[in-house]
């Protein structure tokens, strides 16, 4: 059965009071530079237990760069992220990489779904990742494109599917590790206006239906108006947290 | 008319400077590009510096033959006889000089004349003298090596060849000459069928890799090209404006890869030669391109690259708003593929129904070449279809297998295109291992003892001398010395050939057994005529003081077993006893004695010591060692001249797939960091791209094998080889293919490494 995913003006719905547990990832100080361009400064933020967090900005304000960071994609120069108490940053690489696999999803910009796998074996692909059965990996891969209402794309390649649906795949991607973070870097920026908002209304009553938080990254007032806090992001400083 | 002419040409600069100005992924693109094509230029300047090499070897060796012979002793006149010589299995090859006057000539590289008892060596022959364990050669080729043969004298740098001062050559056993260089360059100048054969095979193996390396060089980078020109269809060019900035693009990486190529050829150049076996060396000098063949290598290059890129567009739609692939839609259909290969093999096949086994050694090569030629070829094009049915019938398995074979499921073009290489080098390569196995698994070459044969060919020489010569000489186990002559009825009739020898040399010869001293046999064939008993015969030249000799009513007439004597006449063997002390004088080509000598395996170098001692006693004396646990020095040299050309072969084959599996990886950098963003493994990411790569590469090698074997017993049937597949040959070649594939795999690992960085997303 599909959750029913609040509107965008509904924004204290679903799951969105804060558990009392402490944040689940801390960023502090963080220092990125590509060459002699500065990506971060300082930056320091925290996510909450399922909360929608939206990091905003113009573009090169070092958004991305911060959601690389956190999600432990990329190694800051300096400063530290913990994701439950534990260092991200020094983590040797694969156990960062162990830890995508079973704690965080990913939604990008133009979906990133794998060009020669199917949609349906590339929502499968993080379960197989994670050593489950190719059975059940696709079995509830299919579960979730129906959740996503784009049951009909399953055998179907990305290049053969419209933007809005590569797109929703994506989501039931990222999500169906039933991660406790989904990153999502621009996750409508490729999309028009209505195919943007669906996507945004079932990312977040997906996530909010598994518990995940969801940290996104936008300079789309009308995807951040999904969230439950905003935090803006300037010359690689979080300079401002509104809670929405 | 003229505005439209430069308007062309704006629009080729313009991908020229598109193709110099993207920055580092640009430059990497271009230096892909540029390396790819220039492999294979250097492949193709070698084969176009062939001609040269040959000629100028030629050349060099015909400057040292001796003249004509002159019938006059005189000042400016020597007595020249060209002797031969092994270590090991490399033959050495020299002359043995007698002044007979103050003004004789010299030949080339060589400054003074030599003395009796004073050599000139090559420098690798002095090598392999002053080499640890070169002891053994001392004495061969003279007392006192006075000097080296300078490189004008010698036809490569790792040539085997010597002169040594004589003073026992006579007008019998030597030629008189008062210069050399009068030889003809390049010999009789015609291969023997089954050697053009095995060269055909090898040059097609050769160059069609090569075809398929640069045309596989050529489309690297396509897919971020085809972007480019997307955008530059956005601000207005029209669909053949597109495609002439491509051919501007392409023209940069095909003249970067003909500077690459120039440089790897000068680098070839320098290094190789020295690695070269004896029997092949030249000088690095020697190796030039034809001129002709050069000029056609730097137009055709650039020429081809544009054609393999306009036809590369054919199957792209280029639109302002991104590209279309026409690819993916179209089905590879087999009945044209299978045309030339089917042609090819028909074009084999029907002089074997036709004329039989042996059918190649003759006119039928006509057919047979070309035929060799279009099955080879057609492998290539059969190799995509195999791919393309095979891998949609792959069932799913791991993550990794499942990648690696949606991928080809998707687009095999890249990875077959970069093994049809390796498939056509390896089915080429079996194919001329099959015919030089079959060559050495003739039986009964070598005979089942260790042992040399000396052949004395001094007038009057009866080889009675050798026994007591070759005493102590390491290794040497015992010694017979046989006569072999024809000797003249007294009364008229037909001269017959005499043999004297100890009867385990007529056992080991004829196969007979129960010859004892004192017999005297009459050897006849099936077929042949027996002599008369009671004919009267010299034992030499009438006049030399030779006995005569009366064929005893006691000699029994046996038929000899060994199939060597099938067909042959009837001769006559007496061991030295029945002669009963009557003289023999044997003299002139025809009339030898051969010494064969039984060597010691156990004792090292056995073979050396008895070269050597035969060497000191008689110079001219030509040495040959059956052993039948070794190689022909013909065949070895062969076999290491195979052996070098696979090997290189494999290293263009490695670095093809290198390149190209590198190209791969760089177009599918965001997918790869996408999957290592979700947490894939770099194990399960290096896995699915040896999957990418040996799923085609195993398909090729089984297409491979079985035409190369295939090709292997028609070519020895045709040749009248006897047929057997030579499995070693198939295992050492797909073997080292297949190793070739792992290694190159391993090589890109570490560039698999920075590609699948999940920071590979990261846009800045």
């Amino acid at each position: 059965m599909t959750a029913v995913p609040p509107t965008p003006t509904d924004r204290t719905g679903g799951t969105a009071a804060l558990p009392p547990s402490g944040p689940l990832l801390v960023a502090r100080g963080l220092h990125v530079a590509f060459g002699p361009t500065v990506a971060l400064a300082d930056a320091s933020i925290e996510v909450n237990p399922g909360e929608v967090l939206a990091l905003m900005g113009p573009s090169g304000s070092g958004k991305s760069t911060l959601l690389h960071s956190l999600a432990g994609i990329l190694r800051p120069d300096s400063g530290t992220v913990t994701y439950q108490g534990r260092d991200v940053t020094a983590m040797p690489d694969a156990e960062r990489s162990a830890l995508r696999r079973s704690e965080f999803g990913f939604v990008f910009q133009f979906g990133q779904l794998v060009p020669e796998l199917t949609c349906e074996e590339n929502v499968a692909l993080p379960l197989r990742l994670a050593g489950v059965t190719r059975r059940q990996a696709h079995r509830t891969a299919r579960d979730w494109l129906a959740r996503l209402e784009v049951p009909d794309i399953a055998d179907k390649r990305p290049g053969q599917v419209s933007g809005g649906q590569g797109q929703r795949a994506a989501v039931a991607r990222a999500l169906i590790t039933r991660p406790r973070v989904v990153f999502a870097d621009e996750p409508t920026g490729a999309l028009d206006s209505l195919n943007g908002e669906r996507v945004m209304q079932l990312l977040v009553a997906a996530a909010r239906d598994t518990g995940a938080a969801v940290v996104l990254v936008t300079h789309e007032a009308r995807v951040a108006a999904y969230s439950d806090r905003e935090a803006v992001v300037r010359d690689g400083r979080v300079r401002e947290q509104v809670r929405a | 008319m003229r505005r439209r002419r430069s308007s062309r040409l704006t629009e080729l600069v313009l991908g020229i400077r598109m193709s110099v100005s993207g920055g580092r992924s640009g430059w990497a693109r271009l230096a892909l590009i540029a390396t790819g094509i220039g492999v294979g230029v250097a492949m193709l300047l070698l084969v176009a510096s062939l001609p040269t090499v040959l000629d100028t070897r030629a050349t060099r060796d015909a400057a040292r033959v001796p003249g004509t012979a002159v019938a006059e002793r005189g000042d400016d006149t020597l007595l020249v006889k060209r002797v031969y010589s092994e270590v090991g299995t490399e033959i050495v090859v020299g002359y043995l000089l007698q002044p007979e006057g103050t003004r004789v000539p010299l030949p080339p590289g060589v400054d003074r004349s030599l003395a009796p008892g004073e050599a000139a060596l090559s420098p690798a022959l002095l090598r392999l003298v002053e080499a640890p364990g070169g002891e053994v050669l001392e004495g061969r080729w003279g007392e006192r090596i006075v000097g080296t043969i300078a490189p004008d004298g010698l036809v490569g740098p790792q040539e085997l060849w010597f002169y040594l001062g004589s003073d026992q050559l006579t007008e019998a056993t030597a030629t008189r000459v008062d210069g050399f260089g009068r030889g003809t360059p390049g010999g009789s100048g015609v291969a023997d069928p089954v050697t053009l054969l095995m060269a055909l095979v090898g040059l097609t193996g050769l160059l069609v890799p090569v075809a398929g390396f640069i045309s596989t060089a050529v489309r690297f980078g396509g897919e971020a090209r085809d972007r480019r020109l997307a955008a530059v269809r956005l601000v207005g060019a029209d669909a053949a404006t597109t495609r002439r900035i491509a051919a501007g693009e392409t023209l940069v990486g095909a003249l970067g890869g003909l500077v690459v190529g120039a440089v790897l050829f000068a680098v070839v150049r320098a290094v190789v030669p020295p690695l070269i076996p004896p029997s092949l060396s030249f000088h690095g000098a020697d190796l030039r391109p034809a001129p002709v063949l050069a000029v056609l290598v730097a137009l055709l290059v650039p020429v081809a690259s544009v054609l393999v890129t306009r036809s590369a567009l054919r199957h792209v739609v280029v639109e302002p708003l991104g590209v279309v692939r026409l690819s993916t839609v179209v089905r590879r259909r087999l009945w044209w593929r299978v045309a030339l290969p089917v042609g090819g093999l028909a074009l084999m096949v029907v002089p074997l129904v036709t004329d039989g086994r042996g059918a190649y050694v003759g006119d039928a090569q006509q057919l047979v070449l070309p035929g060799m030629a279009l099955l080879l070829v057609g492998v290539a094009l059969l190799l995509p279809w195999f791919v393309d049915v095979t891998v949609r019938r792959l069932r799913p398995g791991s993550v990794a297998w499942d990648l690696a074979v949606r991928r080809l499921q998707l687009e095999s073009g890249t990875a077959v295109r970069a093994v049809s290489a390796v498939v056509v080098s390896v089915a080429s390569l079996i194919a001329v291992h099959g015919m030089l196995g079959s060559d050495t698994g003739m039986p009964g070459l070598d005979g089942e003892r260790f042992e040399a044969q000396v052949l004395d060919d001094r007038p009057g020489s009866d080889g009675s001398h050798w026994e007591a010569a070759l005493a102590g000489t390491p290794g040497v186990r015992d010694v017979e010395t046989e006569v072999r002559m024809r000797v003249q009825p007294v009364a008229d009739g037909e001269e017959v050939p005499l043999t004297i020898g100890s009867c385990a040399r007529f056992t080991a010869t004829t196969g007979v057994s129960g010859c004892a001293e004192g017999d005297v046999m009459v050897v006849v064939p099936p077929g042949a005529d027996a002599p008369a008993a009671g004919t009267e015969y010299v034992l030499g030249e009438p006049g030399s003081g030779a006995s005569t000799w009366s064929l005893p009513a006691t000699a029994a007439t046996v038929e000899p077993t060994v199939a060597d004597l099938a067909g042959a006449p009837a001769f006559l063997f007496a061991t030295p006893e029945a002669l009963d002390g009557a003289v023999v004088v044997p003299s002139g080509a025809l009339y030898n004695a051969s010494v064969t000598i039984g060597l010691d395996r156990d004792v090292p170098d056995a073979a050396e010591h008895v070269r050597t001692a035969v060497a000191t006693i008689d110079p001219t004396a030509m040495v040959m060692i059956n052993d039948p646990e070794a190689t022909s020095p013909m065949i070895g040299a062969i076999r290491q001249g195979l052996l070098l050309g696979t090997l290189a072969l494999l290293a263009v084959v490695g670095a093809s797939l290198l390149v190209n599996v590198a190209e791969q990886l760089r177009e599918r950098r965001r997918p790869l960091a996408v999957l290592a963003a979700f947490g894939a493994r770099r194990r399960t990411l290096g896995v699915s791209v040896l999957y990418q790569v040996s799923i085609p590469v195993t398909i090729g090698l089984t297409l491979a094998v079985v035409v190369g074997a295939g090709a292997s017993t028609l070519l020895q049937a045709g040749s009248g080889m006897p047929v057997n597949v030579d499995w070693a040959g198939i295992g050492f070649t797909a073997g080292g293919a297949a190793a070739v594939v792992l290694l190159a795999t391993a090589a890109i690992l570490p560039l698999l490494g920075r590609m699948t960085r999940p920071a590979g997303l990261q846009g800045e």
